[in-house]
């Protein structure tokens, strides 16, 4: 798998996550997260939860990112929770297709 | 009646392929069906049979199907006929695994399948979820019997939305 | 306004991490819509409404709307996962048809047996069953009424409902649609240790070096579990797994050692572990000399039919004295199952000798913690309670039971089969907490609770699921209602039986569902019902977790809860309607009450005010009768099992837990029971202590094969036998209304083998008939499908209300657990 290819310009992955920090930390891992380019806090629970998502334009470019956040020592535990790609070049023909079945359908 | 289940079975076809269509067929509502009996037998009486139906075929078309809220598991939208998942096997994972999606240009499963029970990544897809057809089911081309009312969070948020506008 | 898909998506990922980590994102998509709310979402917890693994969901609430589930990422049952069915909870209750009125049978306004289904208010409704009711009563007695409840009803709707029947209309005649489901695992629990339900839990899962799946399809039917299960074999090379089955299924594509035997001869090879463990000298001796005793069942018992059946005229010892047996010892068991050699055994079962080899082995090794899982194979089966009992024989001469990973596991099939039919005591011979009304000592316990006269309950069990229907057909049965479960689509033999019963002009049916299901079509008033998180309640799972869930949604308006329909219609019946002088006499106060009062409002039941609700819950049932009827139907219930071994922790806490296994005792759950240091009621010092018994011993049965109550012939020369699968759950009536899942598998078709298929001129999708000796069905022919039966042998699921399986199925029951084996009948396939 070559980066050239993992990162095609069409594609856009988004996955949201939840820290878990220590709470004393909570302010210095907040830091981190945001530093890092298509990072962003959503949520921050007084127990230290921290509801982010992470944005980007293949599997790797977000596992790296991924990555820098989960190795922060003010996090006990990074869990990813969800994971969405979407094909812009696709969905584009897609919703073309998707208007001619319909269409055909209502026609039936 | 005949007419009118025709037009259910439009719209529930046109759903099952737009999601994006979805809040305008919503309101296509059966009136007949409230209230009414044994919809699941077509009203037929218990002692009699009504000629089953064929087999229907699967769809496969390859068109992904919208998801109803976030954590909904894909439907499958092609045949997965002699696809064999044992334990030697994961034909399902020759395309959809993370090194194999660049060639077969499949989605890739998402990577809450690498985490453990415990909620640790793994380096290839986690046991418990090996086993695909447990979540992914393909969907026959058959009619549903019964239109499902369900709404989804952001057919809501839109339609207040829009409602917040006009007052 | 349009949505950027990229914003939508990422809105998804948010939400769903939000509901992970129950943190509440103050405005979703914050860019897009700024009011609060309108993206108001609230999430909550609530045991999946399916299956007995008993998962723990999320659920999303919009607008008084069910808008999003998914697996509860803090239950240990499931840890974040949910199978097909349940990713698609959201959509059970939108199903368009939801029933919204009742409906009666009318001629010219009023009820006729032969009218159509009309609409009339709840009023109306009430006053048409309590009119019945009475005249019933008063014509035939208390045991002319019946009830027909479910595994699905929460603790608190099965509860209310023991004490309405047993107390209120003093009428044994309640059974669940568990009997279909759970009845032989009760009996063969009862028999083997004097107490119900499973000694181990879900934490064998990950324990076990070998699984031994006996007639449990757990791939498709406990998918959550098969998730764990495989989990462990994947992680763990060393891990075994076998799986018997009389057709292959998914659960043999992770099988090591799969193994398709004749119907019935699972109880040989059960003998044969036994004898392969004696013979090669493996009894754990220490283990069996201190903790078992061995037992002579009585044999040639017959197979539950009506007694003029033929196979009844021959069977010596159907009676009463079917379940005795006599004391033996080790030397006499030891010669009993010396008749079952792996050469015997294997000949009968067709299972080739080394593969009943590596399976005993399993069994046999001392180093190997062996788990055993069962479901429908076991108990749908003529000698349930027996192989039941034999496969804990093979767990007690080894002593492989109790310790993690040891563990004979009778998993359940509705999700609280455990928790509100078995615990509670739903049956037709049974009370609270593992106590029967043929014992005159616990009737006094149930009514010193009750707070009733002694007397009120009636001590002759009544009619359990099977005879139920027997009795509508023969007009012994005459007011009849069923909730919460399609008994129609679900009893054996409707042809011949339930059909004409329920259609009998004696008898005045009725049935309370959210949809109009078969059994609906069957009655004659329907009552519109709320169901899942419309309502609060408990349910119990297999491994006696017991998990609570608030309402969370307002149910259609019309539909009522299962709950409110026993409560509310108990306050149409002064309890002169219904008790006899003598008995008001004993206990005067009661004069001029009405059910209402003496059940619930003045009984402990009512004793919680609805303060005790918070106040931002619903709670439509606590707020209509002004109490917390919910919290006092628990607690008052949970004083049966609290210092018996069956104690549970106080109801509100259920509210903050992912459940909790019974006994609950100083506030901590029990894992294994039997086992000192994790059962606090095990003596200390003991090691085991199976206290189900005085002896604090469990028993080893010798009982031996014996063949089924109808196997294929010339005429009839396949075996057929029915089941589940994975898409639906509870007769499809939930799951057929969802369109992904009835989609995915929206006909029930017949599975054959190729060579079936092609010796009688048939191809895939050719229209049949199966045909029995009483009944026939139309369906159409797979012979490629999931389930690949060997040659004659068949199988149809019985999920499509427009294809009845049940039609052709025979109702011929195991005598000890009146459970019905819906395994094993001869039917034969001709072309339409």
């Amino acid at each position: 798998m070559t980066d050239k290819k993992d990162n095609r310009p069409s594609e856009y992955h988004v996955a949201s996550l939840v820290a878990y920090c220590i709470l004393a930390q909570v302010d210095e891992v907040k830091a981190a997260i945001t530093a890092v380019e298509g990072a962003e806090i959503h949520a921050v629970s007084d127990e230290g939860k921290i509801v982010l998502t992470v944005e980007g334009t293949g599997f790797k470019n977000l596992d790296k990112k991924i990555d820098i956040i989960r190795v922060h020592t003010g996090i006990i535990n990074l869990s990813p929770v969800y994971h969405q790609v979407l094909d812009e070049e696709q969905e584009k023909k897609l919703a073309e297709s998707d208007k001619a079945d319909a269409l055909s359908y209502q026609i039936k | 009646m005949k007419n009118f289940n025709l037009a259910v079975i439009a719209s529930l076809l046109v759903l099952a392929v737009s999601p994006i269509m979805y809040s305008l067929n919503a309101n296509a509502a059966d009136k007949e069906t409230v209230n009414s009996v044994a919809t699941l037998r077509d009203a037929t009486p218990i002692d009699v049979q009504k000629e089953p139906n064929r087999i229907p075929k699967v769809v496969n078309k390859d068109i992904k199907q919208g998801r109803n809220y976030p954590m909904q598991p894909p439907v499958i939208p092609h045949t997965t006929r002699s696809y064999e998942v044992n334990k030697y096997n994961n034909k399902c994972m020759s395309c959809h695994s993370r090194h194999r999606t660049e060639k077969s240009q499949a989605p890739m499963v998402s990577v809450t399948h690498y985490m453990n029970r415990d909620g640790n990544f793994l380096a290839e897809i986690s046991p418990r979820r090996y086993f695909c057809n447990q979540c992914h089911v393909t969907q026959l081309d058959a009619e549903p019997l019964v239109e499902n009312t369900f709404t989804d969070m952001h057919s809501l948020m839109k339609q207040k939305t829009a409602n917040a506008k006009e007052h | 306004m349009t949505i950027n898909r990229r914003e939508f998506i990422k809105a998804n990922a948010i939400a769903a991490a939000a509901a992970v980590a129950g943190v509440s994102v103050p405005a979703i998509a914050s860019n897009l819509i700024t009011s609060s709310d309108i993206t108001k979402l609230k999430w909550d917890k609530a045991p999946c409404r399916f299956c007995g693994t008993g998962c723990s969901v999320n659920v999303g609430v919009m607008d008084g709307k069910v808008v999003a589930t998914h697996g509860d990422i803090k239950s240990p049952v499931n840890k974040g996962l949910n199978c097909v069915k349940g990713y698609f909870l959201s959509k059970i209750m939108y199903g368009k048809d939801r029933l919204t009125t009742p409906l009666l049978r009318m001629t010219n306004g009023k009820y006729d047996k032969e009218g159509e289904f009309a609409p009339v208010s709840w009023d109306q409704a009430f006053d048409v069953m309590a009119e019945k009711a009475k005249e019933t009563l008063k014509k035939d007695g208390p045991t002319a009424v019946g009830m027909f409840g479910s595994g699905q009803w929460t603790v608190q709707e099965g509860y209310a409902a023991v004490k309405l029947m047993k107390a209120g209309f003093r009428s044994n005649n309640i059974d669940p649609n568990a009997r279909h489901c759970m009845a032989s695992a009760v009996g063969g629990f009862m028999r083997t240790f004097g107490i119900d339900e499973p000694m181990g839990c879900y934490d064998d899962l990950e324990a076990a070096d070998a699984f031994v799946l006996w007639g449990s399809n757990m791939a498709e039917m406990h998918p959550i579990l098969w998730t764990r299960l495989t989990d462990r074999r994947l992680s763990s090379p060393h891990v075994k797994v076998a799986v018997l089955s009389t057709f292959e299924h998914r659960s043999f594509d992770l099988a090591d050692n799969g193994m398709i035997f004749t119907p019935q001869t699972d109880l040989a090879i059960l003998n044969y572990i036994a004898h392969y463990i004696i013979s090669t000298g493996r009894v754990n001796k220490d283990f069996v000399s201190k903790h078992t005793n061995f037992r002579l069942g009585e044999t040639d018992i017959g197979y539950g039919l009506r007694p003029e059946h033929p196979l009844e005229q021959a069977a010596k010892n159907n009676g009463k004295t079917a379940g005795s047996s006599t004391p033996i010892d080790f030397e006499e068991y030891a010669k009993f199952v010396s008749t079952y050699t792996v050469e015997y055994t294997s000949k009968l079962s067709g299972v080739p000798e080394h593969k009943l080899e590596a399976l005993a082995e399993l069994y046999a090794d001392p180093k190997i913690k062996v788990t055993s899982f069962w479901t429908m194979g076991f108990n749908q089966h003529t000698r349930g309670v027996w192989a039941n009992n034999l496969v804990y024989n093979i767990h007690l001469l080894t002593g492989k039971i109790s310790t993690p990973g040891n563990s004979p596991f009778s998993l359940t099939g509705q999700p609280s089969a455990c928790g509100t039919a078995r615990e509670v005591g739903t049956f037709s011979h049974r009370l609270p907490a593992d106590m029967v009304v043929a014992n005159p000592k616990h009737r006094a316990i149930a009514e010193k609770i009750w707070d009733l006269p002694e007397g009120t309950i009636p001590p002759k069990p009544g009619y359990h699921a099977v005879l139920q229907n027997r009795m509508l057909k023969d007009g012994k049965l005459n007011f009849y209602w069923v909730q919460c479960n399609n008994n129609m689509q679900a009893a054996a033999n409707i042809n011949e039986e339930a059909y004409p019963g329920y259609r009998n002009p004696k008898n005045f049916i009725v049935v309370s569902d959210p949809y109009p299901t078969v059994t609906a079509q069957a009655a004659d008033l329907i009552l519109p019902t709320a169901m899942w998180v419309e309502k609060e309640g408990v349910y119990g799972n297999a491994e006696r977790r017991t998990q609570s869930w608030y309402q969370m949604v307002e149910a259609p308006t019309g539909a009522k809860s299962d709950l409110w329909q026993l409560v509310e219609f108990s306050k149409r019946f002064a309890i002169e309607d219904v008790w006899p002088e003598e008995l008001i006499a004993k206990k005067p106060e009661v004069r001029g009450k009405t059910l209402y009062d003496v059940l619930y409002k003045d009984s402990s039941v009512g004793k919680f005010s609805l303060d005790e609700v918070p106040e931002d819950r619903l709670n439509d049932d606590a707020r209509d009768f002004g109490f917390y009827i919910q919290k006092g139907l628990f607690e008052e219930y949970a004083t049966f099992g609290r210092g018996h071994a069956h104690d549970l922790a106080p109801y509100d806490r259920y509210h903050k837990e992912r459940g909790l296994r019974w006994p609950v005792v100083n506030g901590k759950e029990t894992k294994w029971r039997f086992k000192e240091g994790s059962d606090p009621y095990v003596k200390a010092g003991s090691g085991w202590d199976f206290y189900g018994h005085k002896d604090g011993r469990a028993r080893i049965f010798a009982l031996p094969y014996e063949p089924p109550a109808e196997s294929p012939d010339e005429e009839y020369d396949l075996w057929l036998s029915t089941g589940r699968v994975l898409e639906h759950w509870h007769s499809g009536s939930m799951t057929q209304r969802v369109p992904e899942l009835y989609k995915a598998m929206p006909d029930a078709l017949v599975y054959m083998h190729p060579d079936d298929a092609k010796s009688r001129n048939m191809r895939r999708g050719d229209l049949v008939k199966l045909i029995s000796r009483r009944g026939e069905v139309q369906t159409r022919v797979e012979t490629r499908g999931r389930n690949k039966p060997p040659i004659g042998l068949v199988y149809m699921p019985w999920f499509d209300a427009s294809r009845l399986v049940n039609k052709v199925t025979l109702d011929a029951t195991d005598p000890l657990s009146k459970q019905t084996d819906f395994k094993k009948c001869a039917i034969k396939i001709v072309k339409v």
